[in-house]
C-alpha cells in the first residue's frame, strides 16, 4: 500500500492524455464558466441580505431564487464539472491507458450543462423545489442523471481496465464519487420529487441527501485529487498511508449519518439528531487521518500546493467546527443563522473548491502541454480566493454568532438584529466580490491557455492551405 | 486494497446502510402518522389543509420564502421560540402530515411562521398581510410583483389595498392582489398549530420520539400505521391533495 511508484513514469506518458484532452477540457472549461456565473449570483444574494430591496422589483430574482441559482451553479455547474474532469483525468492516468468512451464523455458533458441551463431557467420561472442543494426543477433531473452516467462511464472504464491491479487512495475516492452520486440523486428524486414522502419525513430525506452530497460526493472528489496531486507536486510519499483506507471507510460509512444535525430541536424524532451528533464526532477520526496523510503539502513553494494547503486546513477545520456545532448547546445559538452559511462556504469553497482549483492548476499544463498563459493571474487568483474565502467565512461566522445570540434574546426585535449584523454582511459581500473577480481571472486565463494554442494552430493551418492553393493557382 | 468488486460492494453497503437507517428507519417510524382524535372536542387534529392553502404553499415554495423563514418551533427551553411568541409548544411531525411540501426552512433571517395566523399581530386581518407583502418592512423585501395596478372601473374593488402616503396609486387607479398573492396570503393565514394535546407534544423538555404507539388511554386509537388516514368522526378534515399537480389546478 505504501508503494506509490505507479504515480510516476508509466502513467505519465503524453499518450494517456492525448485522447482525453478534448472531453476533459470541455468539462473543465464549463466548470470555470459556472464558477464565475455562480459567483455573480452569490454576490447578488449577498447584497440582498443587507439591502433587502435590491432587485426586489424583478420577480425572477427574489432572494430565495437567487440563492437557489447561486447554489445550483456552484454545486452542479462548477463542482460537478471540475470534479468529473479531474476524476476522469486521474483515473485514466492511474490506469495507464488512454481515456475510453470519450464520445460518451463529450455527449454527457453537453447534456449535463444543458440540463443546468434548463434548471436555472426553471428556477427563475418558479419551478424550484425549495429543497436545499436540490433546488433544480423536477423535470430536468432525470436528464442530469443520465448525463452524469455518460460522463462517468469513461472513469469507470478507466478504473476497471487499469493496467495494474493495485488501487490507490485516489482510486477509492474517485470511484466512490462516480458511483455514489447517481444513487444518491436517484433516491432523492424518487422520494422527494416524484413520489414525495409524507410530512417532515421530507426534511429528513433532504438532510440525508444534502449531507450525502457532501460526504459521499464532493469530499471524495476533492480528496481523490488531493491524494493524487499532493505527493506528486510535493515530491514526497504520503506519510502514514496505511491508515488512508481507514479514513476512507470512516468517511463513507459514518459521513451520511451526520445530516440530522440540522434538525436538532426540529419536528422529527430526536434519535435522528442524536445519531448525527455521534456520527459528527466519530467523523473526526477521518479528518485526523486525512491531515496525517496530506500534511506533506506544507513547505514546498508551488501554486497548486498552496491551494491544497488552504483546502486541507479548511477541510479539517471545517470538520472540527461541524462536530462542535452538532452539539445541542452550540446548535441552540448557531442553528438557523448565518453561521450555517459560513460552515457551508468553508466546506464547499474553502475545502472542496480550493482543492479542485489546485487540481485544475496542476492538470491543465499537463493536458495541453503548455504552461498557464498568465502566471500573474494564477497568483492573483490564489490571493483573491484564499483572502476572499477567509473573509467570507469569518464575516458570516461572526454575523451568525451575533444573530444567534440576538435571536435567543426575545427582547431584540428583528430590525435590530438586522442592524447588528449588517456590517458583517457588507464585509461578506465584499468578499464575494473578490471571489468573483478571482474567478473571472481564472476563466480568462483558462480560455487563453486552453483554447488559444489550438486557435493559433488552426489559423496557421488555414493560412498554409490558402498559400498552397494560391501557389497552385499561380502555376 | 486490490479487489475492485469488494470496493464496489463496500460503496453500495455504505450508502445502503445509511439509507436504510435514516430514510427507511424514520419512514417506518413516522412516515404514516395519522391524525389524532381528541375526544374532548370531538375533532381530529391537525385540521385539513384547504386547497387554496396548498396552492399558496406552492407560491411560497417557488419564491423560496424558506430561505429566510422557518416553520418549526423548537422545543421549549431550546432558544427563545416561545418567548418570541412563535408557539407555546414544540412543533411535532404530526403537525405537518397534511402539507404536501412542509417548508421547515433553514434560516431565520425573518421570524418563524409556524403559528403566523394566530401569533402574529400582522395576521389579525388579511389587509395587514397584503400590505406587508406589497411594501416590505424591517428587512423584508417588497413583493410588489404579486400585485397589479389597474384602472378603477366602476367602484373600487373590495380587494384593493388601502395604502398611505407615497405608496398610493395614481388617482383613478387601484392596487389589487393577483391570484398568486391571494393564494399565498390564504396559506399564511392557515399557518397555525393550535392543538396542544398531542401525546408526543406533552413532554415538557425531552419529548419522546414522534410516531410512538397510539395513545393507550382509550381516547380513540388512530388507524393502523400504513393505512391512509381515515376521515375521523366529527369535523372531518379535508384531505390534502394527493399530488402537487392536483394542488396546482
Amino acid at each position: 500500500m505504501t508503494d506509490l511508484s505507479a504515480h510516476s513514469s508509466p502513467t505519465d506518458s503524453g499518450d494517456v492524455e492525448a485522447y482525453g484532452r478534448g472531453p476533459l477540457l470541455l468539462l473543465a472549461g464549463s466548470s470555470v464558466v459556472w464558477l464565475a456565473v455562480g459567483g455573480f449570483f452569490a454576490l447578488i444574494a449577498g447584497i440582498q441580505l443587507h439591502h433587502s430591496a435590491f432587485l426586489a422589483g424583478c420577480p425572477l430574482l427574489t432572494h430565495g431564487r437567487v440563492q437557489a441559482l447561486a447554489e445550483t451553479c456552484f454545486v452542479y455547474g462548477w463542482m460537478a464539472n471540475a470534479g468529473l474532469a479531474l476524476a476522469l483525468w486521474i483515473l485514466a492516468r492511474l490506469g495507464g491507458e488512454p481515456l475510453r468512451a470519450a464520445n460518451w464523455t463529450v455527449a454527457g458533458a453537453c447534456f449535463w450543462n444543458l440540463g443546468i441551463v434548463l434548471a436555472l431557467v426553471g428556477i427563475v420561472s418558479g419551478e424550484a423545489t425549495a429543497i436545499p442543494l436540490l433546488e433544480m426543477p423536477r423535470a430536468v433531473q432525470p436528464l442530469l442523471l443520465v448525463a452524469y452516467g455518460a460522463v462517468a462511464l469513461g472513469g469507470v472504464l478507466a478504473w476497471t481496465g487499469r493496467r495494474r491491479e493495485v488501487m490507490y487512495a485516489s482510486h477509492w475516492y474517485a470511484v466512490a464519487a462516480l458511483f455514489l452520486f447517481p444513487w444518491l440523486l436517484s433516491i432523492a428524486q424518487v422520494t422527494l420529487l416524484w413520489f414525495p414522502v409524507r410530512g417532515t419525513l421530507q426534511a429528513v430525506v433532504a438532510g440525508w441527501y444534502a449531507q450525502g452530497l457532501w460526504t459521499l460526493w464532493m469530499a471524495p472528489m476533492a480528496l481523490a485529487v488531493a491524494y493524487y496531486v499532493i505527493p506528486k507536486a510535493a515530491g514526497k510519499i504520503l506519510p502514514s498511508y496505511d491508515f488512508a483506507s481507514l479514513g476512507f471507510w470512516c468517511l463513507l460509512f459514518v459521513g451520511a449519518w451526520t445530516g440530522g444535525r440540522h434538525l436538532i430541536g426540529g419536528p422529527v424524532p430526536a434519535w435522528i439528531s442524536t445519531i448525527a451528533i455521534v456520527a459528527s464526532t466519530t467523523l473526526l477520526f477521518h479528518y485526523g487521518i486525512v491531515w496525517l496523510n496530506l500534511r506533506v503539502s506544507g513547505g514546498a513553494p508551488s501554486i497548486p500546493l498552496s491551494f491544497f494547503r488552504y483546502g486541507l486546513c479548511a477541510y479539517v477545520g471545517g470538520g472540527i467546527i461541524d462536530s462542535l456545532t452538532a452539539i445541542r448547546g452550540v446548535a441552540e445559538v448557531t442553528q438557523f443563522t448565518h453561521f450555517d452559511g459560513a460552515q457551508q462556504e468553508l466546506a464547499f469553497y474553502g475545502a472542496v473548491s480550493m482543492m479542485l482549483l489546485g487540481g485544475l492548476y496542476y492538470a491543465l499544463p499537463r493536458l495541453t502541454g503548455r504552461p498557464w498563459a498568465y502566471g500573474g493571474l494564477v497568483r492573483a487568483h490564489l490571493l483573491l480566493s484564499a483572502g476572499g474565502v477567509s473573509v467570507l467565512v469569518l464575516a458570516l461566522g461572526v454575523a451568525g454568532l451575533v444573530q444567534g445570540g440576538d435571536l435567543n434574546n426575545a427582547s431584540v426585535p428583528f430590525p435590530e438584529i438586522a442592524a447588528h449584523i449588517r456590517p458583517w454582511l457588507l464585509l461578506a459581500s465584499a468578499a464575494q466580490a473578490a471571489l468573483l473577480l478571482g474567478n473571472v481571472l481564472l476563466a480568462v486565463n483558462f480560455f487563453k491557455s486552453a483554447l488559444c494554442p489550438y486557435y493559433a494552430a488552426a489559423v496557421a493551418a488555414i493560412r498554409q492551405d490558402q498559400r498552397s492553393a494560391l501557389e497552385a493557382a499561380a502555376r | 486494497m486490490k479487489n475492485g468488486a469488494l470496493l464496489f460492494l463496500g460503496l453500495f453497503a455504505a450508502l445502503g446502510v445509511s439509507w436504510a437507517g435514516i430514510v427507511l428507519g424514520s419512514s417506518a417510524q413516522f412516515g404514516s402518522l395519522s391524525p389524532y382524535y381528541d375526544a374532548g372536542t370531538d375533532q381530529a387534529y391537525p385540521g385539513g389543509f384547504p386547497g387554496v392553502a396548498a396552492r399558496g404553499q406552492l407560491v411560497y415554495r417557488d419564491l423560496n420564502c424558506a430561505s429566510c423563514h422557518t416553520q418549526a418551533v423548537r422545543r421549549l427551553g431550546f432558544g427563545a421560540d416561545e418567548a418570541r411568541g412563535w408557539g407555546t409548544r414544540q412543533s411535532v411531525a404530526r403537525d405537518y402530515i397534511f402539507q404536501p411540501f412542509p417548508q421547515l426552512g433553514e434560516s431565520r433571517v425573518g421570524p418563524d411562521l409556524t403559528n403566523f395566523a394566530t401569533a402574529s399581530p400582522i395576521a389579525a386581518a388579511p389587509a395587514g398581510v397584503y400590505e406587508l407583502l406589497y411594501t416590505g418592512r424591517g428587512g423584508m423585501p417588497p413583493y410588489a410583483f404579486l400585485f397589479e395596478t389597474t384602472k378603477i372601473v366602476g367602484e373600487v374593488s373590495s380587494h384593493a389595498l388601502h395604502l398611505a402616503g407615497g405608496l398610493q396609486p395614481p388617482a383613478g387607479y387601484e392596487i389589487i392582489p393577483t391570484p398568486r398573492a391571494e393564494a399565498l396570503v390564504a396559506y399564511l393565514l392557515s399557518l397555525s398549530s393550535s392543538f396542544n394535546d398531542y401525546p408526543e407534544a406533552k413532554a415538557p423538555v425531552e419529548p419522546k420520539p414522534e410516531g410512538s404507539p397510539a395513545p393507550t388511554d382509550g381516547k380513540g386509537a388512530p388507524p393502523a400505521a400504513g393505512a391512509k388516514p381515515a376521515p375521523p368522526a366529527g369535523g372531518a378534515p379535508i384531505p390534502a391533495p394527493a399530488t402537487p399537480e392536483e394542488a396546482k389546478k
